[in-house]
C-alpha cells in the first residue's frame, strides 16, 4: 500500500503539471511575439515539465522520512505568501513597471531572493510552490508568455535551497555545495571562454528602446557573471562565519539557481533547437550568473531580518 | 487589510455559469485560438471573445488601464514584427511586394526601405487578433470570479485541499502586496529614497533595493501569524475539509463544458488536416516577389 503522504505529493506533482499545461494555454498567445516564440515543438516542453517534476519527486522520495518535506498549516500560509510575493515583485521588476537600469547587459531582478529564502527558510516545499507557481502567476501578470519548464526551473531553485533543512550537519553539506557549485559555475565559464570568439548573443538581454531584442553579444561582465556571483558567495560564507545560517542559505540558493535554471536553459537545446553554445553561453550565463549576484546581497539581508522578526516575536 | 480584485457580482453572460465550468470551456478556447493562424477563422473566433467582453457588464473605465497596458504591448510589437519583417519566417518561404516604401532621405548613404509585403501584413494583422482574443478573455477573469470561490474551484478542478488553499490564498494576497509595495515605496521615498536614481555599482544598486523588498516581505511574514492561528483555530488540515460555498454543475455550465470540448476537438481536427494555417488573400498572390 502506498502511504497517504506519497499519495499526496504524487497528485500534487500531477496538479502543478496541469496548471502548468493550463498557464501555457494563457500564454500561449504572447508566445508568438516576436522572438519569443515556443518553436516548432511544443509538446517537448511538457515532456520536460515531466522531467523536472520526476527530478523533484525523486529527491522526495529519497528523503521522505525526512520532517523536512511535512505540510502543515504554516506551510500552506508560507507557499502562499511566497508565491504571491514572487509573482509581485517579478512583475514589477521585469522592466514594465520599473524601468531599472541595467548595468552591462545584467537587468536587475532582485526578486530571485524569494524562493531562495522562503526555501531555505522554510523547507524545499514551500521553496517549489514559491518559485512555480510565482513564476506562472508573474509571467501571467505581465503578458511575457509564459515558458513551463522556466517555471518548474524556478521551482526547483526554491527546492534545492529548502534541501538545506535535509542535512543535520550543516557546516560539512555546505562545503560539499560549494564545491558542486564551483564545478558547475566554472564549467559555464570555461565553455563562455571557449566560445568567446563566436560572439554568441545574449538572448535575454532586451531593451526595445535601443532596438536591441536579444541578438547583442554576450558582454566580457555578463559572461564572467557567475564567478563573479561564486566569489560573493564566497565571501558571504567566510565573512560571516560565525553565523552559519548567512553562509548555508546563499549556498544551498546558489545550488538551486545552478540546477534549476540549467535545467531550463539545458531543456531550449531541444524546445527551442538552440545550440549548445547559445543555451549555455547565451541563455544560462546571463541569467545564472546576476542571479548569484543578486541572491548572494539580498538572501542575507532576508535572513538577518527574519532572524530579528523571530527573536522579536519569540518564535 | 486584504486587497481584492476588482469583482462585482454583475448580472453578465460569463457569472451565469458556474466557475470551473467557464475556466474548463476557457482553457478549450485557448487550445482552439493557438491551433490557427487563419485570420478567417481567427475572426470568428475573436467576435465570440468580443460577444462575452460586451455582455460581461463591466464598465470601460473599470476596465481601461488593463485594455491600454495589453493594447499597447500588442500592438507594439505587431507593429515592430511588420517593420522589421522578423518573426512569422517559419510561415512562408518567399513574399509578395505590395509596394516598396522608400524614404527621401539617406543615412550615411544607406537608404531605409520599407518592404509592404502581403506575408507581412497579414502575419501581423493575425497576430493582433489571436493576441487580442486570448487577452479579452483573460482581462475579464479577475473582474467576474468572486474571491471567495478561488479555493473551491481549484479543489472542484481536482487539486488536494492543501494546494487549492494555498492556490487561493496566493491569489487573494497577490493584490495585497501590490498595494503593501506601494506603500513601502512612498514611505521610503519620504525619506530621500529614490528608486528612479539608483547609483553605483551593481552591488550598490541591488543593495539599495532592500528597503523595498526586506519589509514588504518580513511584513508579510509577521502579518501570517494572524492567518496561521485563525487556520489552526479552524483546525485546518485535520481532515478532508468542506467549503463554506458549495459548486454545483447545472445543465447549462455541462452544456459549456460540452460546447467547450467540442470546439476544441473540431479545431484539432481542422489544425490536424491542414486548415487554418497561414492564410493571404489569392488575389495578392499574383503580385511580384520580393
Amino acid at each position: 500500500m502506498m502511504d497517504r503522504k506519497l499519495v499526496n505529493i504524487s497528485l500534487t506533482l500531477i496538479v502543478v503539471f496541469a496548471s502548468f499545461l493550463l498557464l501555457v494555454w494563457v500564454g500561449g498567445s504572447v508566445l508568438n511575439i516576436e522572438r519569443l516564440q515556443t518553436g516548432e515543438r511544443p509538446l517537448l516542453r511538457f515532456v520536460f515539465v515531466a522531467v523536472g517534476l520526476v527530478a523533484a519527486f525523486g529527491v522526495y522520495w529519497v528523503t521522505r522520512a525526512n520532517k523536512a518535506w511535512e505540510v502543515g498549516t504554516r506551510e500552506v500560509v508560507y507557499m502562499a505568501i511566497g508565491a504571491a510575493l514572487y509573482a509581485v515583485f517579478s512583475y514589477l521588476f521585469n522592466g514594465t513597471v520599473f524601468l531599472v537600469p541595467s548595468v552591462s547587459q545584467v537587468a536587475l531582478r532582485p526578486a530571485i531572493a524569494l524562493p531562495m529564502f522562503f526555501g531555505y527558510a522554510f523547507g524545499p516545499v514551500v521553496g517549489f510552490f514559491t518559485g512555480a507557481m510565482g513564476n506562472m502567476v508573474g509571467d501571467a501578470l505581465t503578458g511575457f508568455g509564459l515558458f513551463p519548464q522556466w517555471s518548474v526551473g524556478n521551482g526547483l531553485i526554491g527546492l534545492i535551497a529548502g534541501m538545506a533543512m535535509l542535512y543535520p550537519d550543516k557546516k560539512k553539506s555546505m562545503n560539499n555545495v560549494l564545491i558542486i557549485g564551483a564545478v558547475l559555475a566554472g564549467l559555464a565559464t570555461l565553455f563562455y571562454l571557449f566560445t568567446r570568439s563566436q560572439a554568441i548573443p545574449n538572448t535575454l538581454f532586451f531593451n526595445p528602446d535601443a532596438g536591441i531584442f536579444g541578438d547583442q553579444p554576450i558582454t566580457l561582465f555578463a559572461g564572467l557573471s557567475a564567478v563573479i556571483g561564486f566569489i560573493l558567495v564566497l565571501v558571504v560564507r567566510f565573512a560571516f562565519a560565525n553565523n552559519i545560517d548567512f553562509g548555508a542559505a546563499v549556498t544551498w540558493g546558489m545550488l538551486g539557481n545552478l540546477i534549476g535554471l540549467g535545467f531550463a536553459a539545458l531543456s531550449d537545446i531541444w524546445i527551442n533547437g538552440y545550440p549548445p553554445a547559445v543555451a549555455i553561453v547565451g541563455e544560462f550565463l546571463p541569467a545564472a550568473g546576476p542571479n548569484l549576484i543578486f541572491a548572494a546581497i539580498l538572501v542575507p539581508i532576508l535572513v538577518a531580518a527574519y532572524a530579528a522578526l523571530r527573536r522579536q516575536t519569540g518564535r | 487589510m486584504l486587497v481584492t480584485w476588482r469583482y462585482r457580482k454583475r448580472r453578465s453572460l460569463i457569472q451565469s455559469f458556474d466557475p470551473r465550468a467557464w475556466i474548463i470551456f476557457y482553457l478549450c478556447f485557448m487550445a482552439a485560438v493557438i491551433s490557427f493562424w487563419d485570420v478567417r477563422v481567427l475572426a470568428v473566433l475573436f467576435a465570440v471573445a468580443l460577444g462575452v467582453v460586451f455582455t460581461s457588464g463591466i464598465g470601460w473605465r473599470e476596465m481601461r488601464r488593463a485594455w491600454l497596458f495589453i493594447g499597447g504591448f500588442i500592438v507594439y510589437f505587431s507593429l515592430f514584427t511588420f517593420l522589421t519583417g522578423r518573426g512569422g519566417v517559419e510561415f512562408y518561404t518567399e513574399e509578395h511586394v505590395i509596394r516598396n516604401l522608400e524614404a527621401s532621405f539617406t543615412i550615411l548613404g544607406w537608404r531605409p526601405v520599407l518592404h509592404v509585403t502581403a506575408e507581412r501584413a497579414f502575419y501581423a494583422l493575425s497576430m493582433v487578433v489571436r493576441v487580442f482574443s486570448l487577452a479579452s478573455m483573460t482581462i475579464l477573469i479577475p473582474y467576474s470570479f468572486n474571491p471567495a470561490q478561488y479555493g473551491v474551484t481549484f479543489r472542484g478542478l481536482g487539486v488536494p485541499d492543501k494546494i487549492a488553499y494555498a492556490m487561493d490564498l496566493t491569489m487573494r494576497f497577490v493584490p495585497t502586496y501590490a498595494r503593501d509595495f506601494q506603500v513601502t515605496l512612498d514611505a521610503q521615498r519620504a525619506r530621500g529614497y529614490e528608486i528612479e536614481k539608483l547609483r553605483g555599482g551593481l552591488v550598490a544598486q541591488v543593495r539599495k533595493l532592500a528597503p523595498l523588498i526586506v519589509p514588504v516581505t518580513i511584513q508579510a511574514i509577521a502579518g501570517s501569524e494572524d492567518i496561521i492561528d485563525a487556520m489552526d483555530l479552524r483546525a485546518f488540515g485535520v481532515r478532508p475539509r468542506t467549503w463554506l460555498e458549495e459548486l454545483h454543475y447545472r445543465p447549462r455550465d455541462r452544456a459549456l463544458m460540452i460546447f467547450g470540448a467540442a470546439l476544441l476537438v473540431f479545431s484539432l481536427a481542422l489544425a490536424y488536416f491542414g486548415f487554418g494555417s497561414f492564410w493571404i488573400p489569392e488575389s495578392l498572390r499574383s503580385l511580384p516577389l520580393l
